[in-house]
């Protein structure tokens, strides 16, 4: 496979270490001579030293031929305008951006670059996650979070223990799809109870996500604890 | 007309100034405050700060009556992504971007931009003034 990493930052050359202990053929590209040279002396493949953003630079490093074409430098408008040359100018099978202000993440999609991975968003998540994973995570992500499936374990803490799943305030973009208790798998109804140790299994999306996480918090059961 | 001016350097802020001055609705738009700043209080048109190619921004002034919008900053990238957002997201339909760069002419053709060369016209006056001068 023939690809192409645009940015030797430390996304690009880490990037370009990996696909080489892949066994990939690539090139890098990177505006910075010095950058060039350090990289060269680490790593052994071909690097061209220009702008990635124009085309001769492009025709050099080879994307005729490319496979794979990664636009991750640190500016959000060259990745864009590196995938939209690969995308209308060259036959390129996938070309991939990295974003790095997510307030960019629509702007690419609305321009037809839909492989992006936004790295200032990844890590924010996995920090994120990383803080209450006993509580609530995230199973899978669909269409790049656009629907997520949560896990929330049921601890004796946990808000919502012995509430019916009829009396629970939920925000209106989510679904309790099933409740895993005992290896056994719930079709909750209104009149399902939350036990201690179930696992809730929610479909929703990133944004609700962190409602649902505040109500959690914050007693997102209290009508039903009002009633008892 | 309403006219959108993205960059307000030596090229956008004369523009906007001449535009403005000629009784067209003219807005620009610039990530530095202290280039609109430089407009002086004569301009009477709009100034809108922030990140030239967002969405919020662009709407913020006034993109979606925009008869032209203009992308006049120095940087080859951002007038390339400027106008790609104008044409698909908000279907302005005259959108013209300034060359910077002559080696990225391609680029732009490529995208279906249309430019303005300012490198290419400079040395074309300054041939031909040459040149008739000799004759």
């Amino acid at each position: 496979m023939k690809s192409i990493v645009i940015g030797g930052g430390k996304i690009g050359s880490n990037l370009l270490k990996t696909l080489k202990e892949r066994g990939y053929d690539v090139t890098l590209v990177e505006k910075d001579e010095e950058t060039c040279r350090r990289i060269a002396e680490d790593i052994n493949t071909s690097i061209i030293c220009g702008d990635g953003t124009d085309i001769d630079v492009l025709k050099d490093a080879g994307i005729n031929d490319a496979d794979i074409i990664a636009a991750v430098t640190g500016l959000d408008e060259e990745n864009l305008v590196i995938c939209q040359i690969a995308k209308k100018g060259f036959n390129i099978g996938k070309s991939i951006a990295r974003i790095n202000n997510p307030k960019n993440i629509e702007m690419f999609k609305a321009l037809g670059v839909d492989q992006t991975v936004c790295s200032t968003e990844v890590i924010a998540n996995l920090i994120e996650y990383e803080f209450d994973r006993d509580i609530c995570k995230i199973v899978q992500t669909f269409d790049r979070g656009t629907m997520i499936l949560v896990e929330v374990s049921v601890n004796e803490q946990n808000r919502w223990l012995h509430s019916f799943v009829k009396d629970l305030l939920l925000p209106s973009e989510c679904v309790i799809a099933s409740i895993l208790r005992d290896g056994k798998v719930i079709y909750p109804r209104g009149d399902t109870q939350i036990m201690k140790n179930d696992n809730i299994h929610i479909v929703t999306n990133r944004a609700t996500l962190l409602e649902i996480k505040k109500l959690l918090h914050n007693g997102g059961a209290q009508h039903a604890k009002q009633k008892k | 007309m309403y006219i959108i001016i993205v960059g307000c350097g030596r090229l956008g802020g004369t523009l906007s100034e001449e535009l403005s001055d000629a009784g067209h609705n003219v807005s620009v738009i610039d990530r530095e405050g202290s280039r609109l700043e430089a407009l002086g209080s004569g301009f009477n048109g709009l100034r809108v700060k922030g990140i030239e190619y967002d969405s919020k921004v662009l709407k913020e002034a006034g993109i979606s009556r925009a008869d032209y919008l203009i992308a006049a900053t120095s940087d080859d990238n951002l007038n390339i992504t400027v106008s790609l957002v104008a044409k698909e997201t908000f279907k302005v339909r005259r959108v013209i971007a300034r060359v910077n760069e002559p080696s990225k002419k391609s680029v732009y053709e490529l995208l279906n931009i249309q430019t303005i060369n300012p490198t290419e016209l400079i040395s074309y006056i300054i041939k031909s003034r040459i040149e008739g001068n000799s004759r």
